[in-house]
């Protein structure tokens, strides 16, 4: 009997539930909105939190001047809590109730695809801003995916391209146990057995993601001896990776390689306690290339917020920069038109000028390989002995993403 | 006589909510379309759940493995196989029941939170399996972009699928607690050892418990599938069952309908208050503390004892039930 | 590969260490278990405020010592938590049914996690370690990092005290005895109230040392308690619930095989806490050792 009577009282929840529901909001042609739905809480946001806020800079620098074709651009964060499933709902509600015009964000990869998919049928401009994974723009590319960060297969080939003209034969890998640390792994391995085909690999470990403990781990291949370790980690293990680097005395007899080892996400918690010669790459440093416009960058970030800007910081910047220049060239907010605009522009940056390639919507970012050193008047260890990789050397071929889309 | 009353009354007002929700998507954005299919199917999942923990009183902290395993059958099935998409959805709960049938065999040997961490333990083997095996699953990429027939195509489709699909389950799953089996069942959690006595096989009825549930957690899965055209590892993740688990105990898990109340107050609490601050887990928190303190029979519960007088003598048999559950430990 | 003796040694070690930390904190959870019946979730929580509050004592004293300062002040943070939920909230709560403990600590852990947000931020902490431990020692051959050296001296020494202290005090043993019999030590006249909280806050400095000890060997995030929480409790049900021994032989368990497993079978890393539970459950239904529950 008390199960009927449960029955008035979802009733009544259900109809205050639609009568929150109902007051609709009309929309007049107000600001151009943007959507963010990204991770705002947990260890990612050492890398979220600065994309938001250099986009949010630049997007106020050009709010300031009057915004984009008369309007203003105004943008929405969302907080997916690094799950997919809230990703995936968050962008909709983004979408369908929002009504942003274009939408940015994630950083985890699983949500970037299914949101992807979702943008494809919705015709909504998406553009990556973290994620890493090779098939957002690869594989799983579309028209209406757009990516400004890097991905595995450009990691892989630069630290590949940097890693050949080091004498190296022996090689181990070990990385996080997930997609992106194999893709990571399998990029950086594949391209370099291509330009060295001398090069042994005589083992690999991997780690849960988030391994608190990763002693056993590096004593397990110091016992291999191997010539050099790459270590495919990211997030929240990088940082525990390079300080069992250094507690094991393990970055002082084996030369280490660590993609973004040399960046400053990773480099900063650590202070003076990271390891040196631990040689890493990374798409940005605050204080290289050594130029007025990354000088004025950097300071801007600083004013603005009091500490220097990481590698998130460049990708909040070009996705800012693209999408207010991709409006005024399509002239209107009209989405085909601002995709259509942004194919194969180019805009300035702090790293100089980036192209949108036009087949893929890929960001061609050059990569910055160097070697974590203590420099006197830095808090932290800084990148020192830095060589560009330049973008051509770095981007994925078109054949090859034709080949991963199966054309 | 005052009892079929308010049966009819029951059925009259289930009748307005169906009807209500069949006329809602054409005037409603379709934000709320699907927020509303949205919380169809995670209700639904909540509810198969409950059928163990509130009514079984066993301690299935790992309800969304069977989820997880229902929505990556079917969506493995259309994605890897050119079967019938019916056959695709079929598979769900199969897989999903036959999961929980070598799961709960396991699981039922035990009691309480021995039970309990069996259940994360098998169940996260399973979700390691899923995000490892890169070639198969997808790895914890997971599989985007599932197709859908031309009839489910549309969120307005789905949508009534998923509504009519919800109403059978919820139906099926209100008799089977209503039959004499559902009735052992509930004996069972309140007194295992009487029970055992008068000669019921506990566990054989625990399990039964258990594999319907999870096959009503493989439909869910389905219906996942068919409205985010996505899976991922997270399906299968203890977080998720936690989640669940929560929107039990916050509706009120002696209720039929408490789940339900409880989904659609965390789901909605995370969509529209998710809006305006990063930290709706902290109001979240809040509410459940004061859920805890001031409706301790969970939100439903107590709009039940508050509208029915009638009704206050079904929340004393509850609270007798939490009382004997106490000494049970 | 060749693996020598000196590895397996120095892998043996290491898992010893991990232990220890592990077997701290959940020692403090299987004492709330066993006094207070209630699966604390938030514990998880509680040894992030540990890490954390670890962090910024060290920065603030800073010098060579900071980390030994923070090391005796950290935990007394987290009692301090813990003191007010449990006066404030959680005492009201002991007589109501299980499930509702169990949401209870959850939202708990929802509000202590974002508010550890709103204190420290989202950054990456880190803590080096103290100077007298910094760097690696060799045995034979192989190096092993002095700080693991020490987590191994310092875990024994913290059972024993747990020890002395349920065994040898007064209000030890009035706790044990709740764990077995509550309604009996509330006959007997003593405030089973406070019985309770004191048992609550012993659990939770537990947590505070585990996370002050951890901090210098990983980097302090949000979400290193949802890591910990469920490791916590495999450990402790393979152990057997409430009983601290069983919380050390769980612990063992976990952070040998795991580093063996690490050095022999390191592709299955990440399934090998999950098949250690269901092997130790299938065989005992009520963990390890004897159990309370």
């Amino acid at each position: 009997m008390k199960r009927i009577a449960g029955l008035n009282r979802v009733c009544l929840g259900m109809i205050i539930f639609l009568m929150i529901c109902l007051p609709l909001r009309v929309n007049a042609q107000g600001p151009i909105k943007i959507g963010i739905v990204d991770t705002y809480s947990g260890p990612p946001t050492t890398y979220t939190y600065d994309v938001r806020d250099a986009f949010k800079l630049a997007i106020d620098e050009v709010n300031a001047k009057g915004g984009v074709l008369g309007r203003k651009i105004e943008f929405t964060t969302r907080d997916d809590k690094f799950k997919v499933d809230l990703c995936l709902s968050m962008a909709k509600e983004l979408i369908m109730m929002e009504k942003v015009d274009i939408l940015m964000g994630t950083i985890n990869s699983a949500g970037t695809l299914a949101v992807s998919e979702y943008v494809k049928t919705e015709k909504v401009p998406f553009i990556v801003t973290f994620s890493k994974s090779d098939k957002i723009t690869g594989e799983k590319g579309h028209r209406y995916i757009f990516s400004v960060t890097e991905n595995t297969a450009m990691i892989g080939k630069a630290a590949a391209s940097g890693l050949a003209k080091r004498p190296y034969v022996k090689y181990w890998i070990a990385g996080d146990d997930y997609e992106y640390g194999h893709a990571l792994a399998d990029g950086v391995w594949g391209n370099l057995k291509k330009l060295r085909p001398d090069v042994q690999l005589i083992g690999q470990s991997w780690w849960k993601v988030g391994e608190p403990e990763l002693t056993p781990y590096l004593t397990a291949i110091s016992a291999a001896k191997p010539d050099a370790v790459i270590f495919a980690t990211g997030g929240a293990s990088m940082v525990n990776a390079m300080k069992f680097a250094k507690a094991t005395g393990f970055a002082e007899k084996i030369p280490i390689f660590i993609h973004t080892a040399t960046e400053h996400s990773t480099l900063a918690p650590l202070g003076l306690e990271a390891p040196e010669k631990v040689i890493g790459t990374s798409n940005y440093h605050f204080y290289y290339p050594d130029t007025p416009k990354n000088k004025a960058f950097a300071k801007a970030f600083k004013d603005a917020y009091g500490r220097e800007p990481k590698v998130g910081a460049l990708y909040g910047y070009l996705a800012a920069q693209f999408i207010t220049k991709a409006l005024t060239k399509a002239g209107k907010m009209d989405r085909e038109k601002f995709i259509d605009a942004l194919e194969g522009m180019k805009v300035d940056s702090p790293v100089g000028e980036i192209e949108m390639r036009a087949y893929d919507h890929q960001a061609m970012l050059p990569m910055f390989m160097g070697v974590t050193k203590k420099v006197a008047g830095y808090p932290f260890l800084i990148a020192t002995d830095i060589i560009t990789i330049p973008a051509s050397e770095v981007m994925p071929s078109i054949e090859e993403i034709k080949k991963a889309r199966g054309q | 006589m005052a009892k079929k009353e308010s049966h009819l009354k029951g059925l009259w007002i289930l009748g307005i909510i169906f009807i209500l929700l069949i006329l809602v998507p054409p005037f409603v954005p379709r934000f709320f379309t699907y927020i509303l299919a949205l919380i169809f199917v995670t209700s639904l999942l909540a509810m198969s759940l409950n059928m163990v923990v509130g009514f079984g009183g066993m301690f299935q902290f790992h309800h969304g493995v069977f989820y997880g395993v229902g929505a990556y059958a079917t969506a493995l099935m259309l994605t890897k196989t050119s079967l019938p998409t019916w056959i695709g959805f079929m598979a769900g709960p199969i897989v999903a029941t036959l999961t929980g049938l070598i799961i709960g065999g396991f699981c039922v040997r035990l009691t309480r939170l021995y039970f309990a961490m069996l259940q994360i333990s098998l169940g996260s083997l399973l979700w390691a399996i899923v995000y490892r095996w890169y070639s198969f699953t997808g790895g914890d990429d997971g599989i985007h972009g599932i197709r859908m027939p031309p009839f489910l195509q549309a969120l307005n489709h789905s949508y009534y699928f998923i509504l009519i699909i919800l109403t059978l389950s919820l139906f099926l799953m209100y008799k089977i607690l209503k039959s004499p089996f559902g009735k052992t069942l509930q004996a069972i959690r309140d007194n295992p050892q009487r029970c055992e006595a008068v000669g019921i096989n506990v566990r054989r009825y625990q399990l039964l418990g258990i594999v319907i549930a999870t096959f009503f957690a493989g439909v869910a899965g389905v219906l996942f599938v068919i409205l985010e055209r996505s899976v991922f590892a997270d399906l299968l993740f203890w977080v998720l069952s936690l989640e669940i688990f929560i929107m039990c105990l916050l509706g009120g898990w002696f209720t039929f309908f408490g789940p339900v109340l409880g989904t659609a107050i965390i789901i909605s609490l995370r969509t529209f208050v998710g809006k305006y601050t990063e930290y709706w887990t902290l109001i979240l928190g809040i509410i459940l503390i004061l859920v805890i303190f001031f409706l301790p029979e969970g939100v439903m519960g107590y709009i039940q004892e508050w509208f029915k007088p009638g009704m206050k003598e079904a929340g004393q048999e509850g609270k007798k039930v939490d009382a004997s559950s106490r000494i049970g430990l | 590969m060749a693996v020598g003796w000196a590895e397996i040694i120095c892998q043996f070690l290491v898992g010893i260490s991990r232990s220890m930390i592990l077997f701290i904190v959940c020692a403090g959870l299987s004492f709330i278990l066993g006094v207070l019946r209630v699966p604390n979730i938030a514990h998880g929580s509680l040894y992030m405020i540990g890490a954390f509050a670890t962090f910024s004592i060290t920065k603030m004293v800073g010098g060579s010592y900071g980390f030994w300062v923070a090391l005796a002040l950290a935990p007394f943070l987290v009692v301090l938590v813990s003191l007010v939920t449990e006066r404030v909230l959680f005492c009201h709560l002991y007589q109501r049914e299980h499930l509702m403990l169990i949401l209870f600590t959850f939202s708990l852990s929802l509000i202590l996690g974002d508010l550890v947000k709103i204190v420290w931020g989202a950054e990456y902490r880190s803590v080096p370690p103290p100077e007298l431990l910094k760097g690696s020692i060799s045995i034979l051959g192989a190096s092993f990092p002095r700080y693991n050296l020490f987590l191994i001296i310092i875990g024994p020494l913290v059972g024993i005290a747990l020890w002395l202290f349920t065994t040898r005090t007064k209000i030890g043993k009035i706790s044990r005895a709740a764990a077995v019999d509550r309604e009996m030590v509330g006959v007997l006249g003593i405030n089973v109230s406070w019985v309770f909280a004191f048992a609550f806050l012993i659990g939770c400095y537990l947590a505070g040392i585990g996370g002050a000890l951890v901090a210098p060997t990983v980097s302090i995030t949000l979400g290193m308690d949802h890591t910990l929480i469920i490791e916590a409790f495999l450990i402790v049900t393979i152990g057997g619930l409430g009983n601290m021994w069983g919380a050390l032989v769980g612990s063992l368990i976990f952070g040998v095989t795991h580093s063996f497993g690490v050095l022999f079978w390191p592709q299955f890393a990440i399934v090998f806490p999950y098949m250690a539970v269901v092997i130790v459950l299938l065989l005992r239904p009520k963990g390890l050792l004897k159990s309370v529950w």
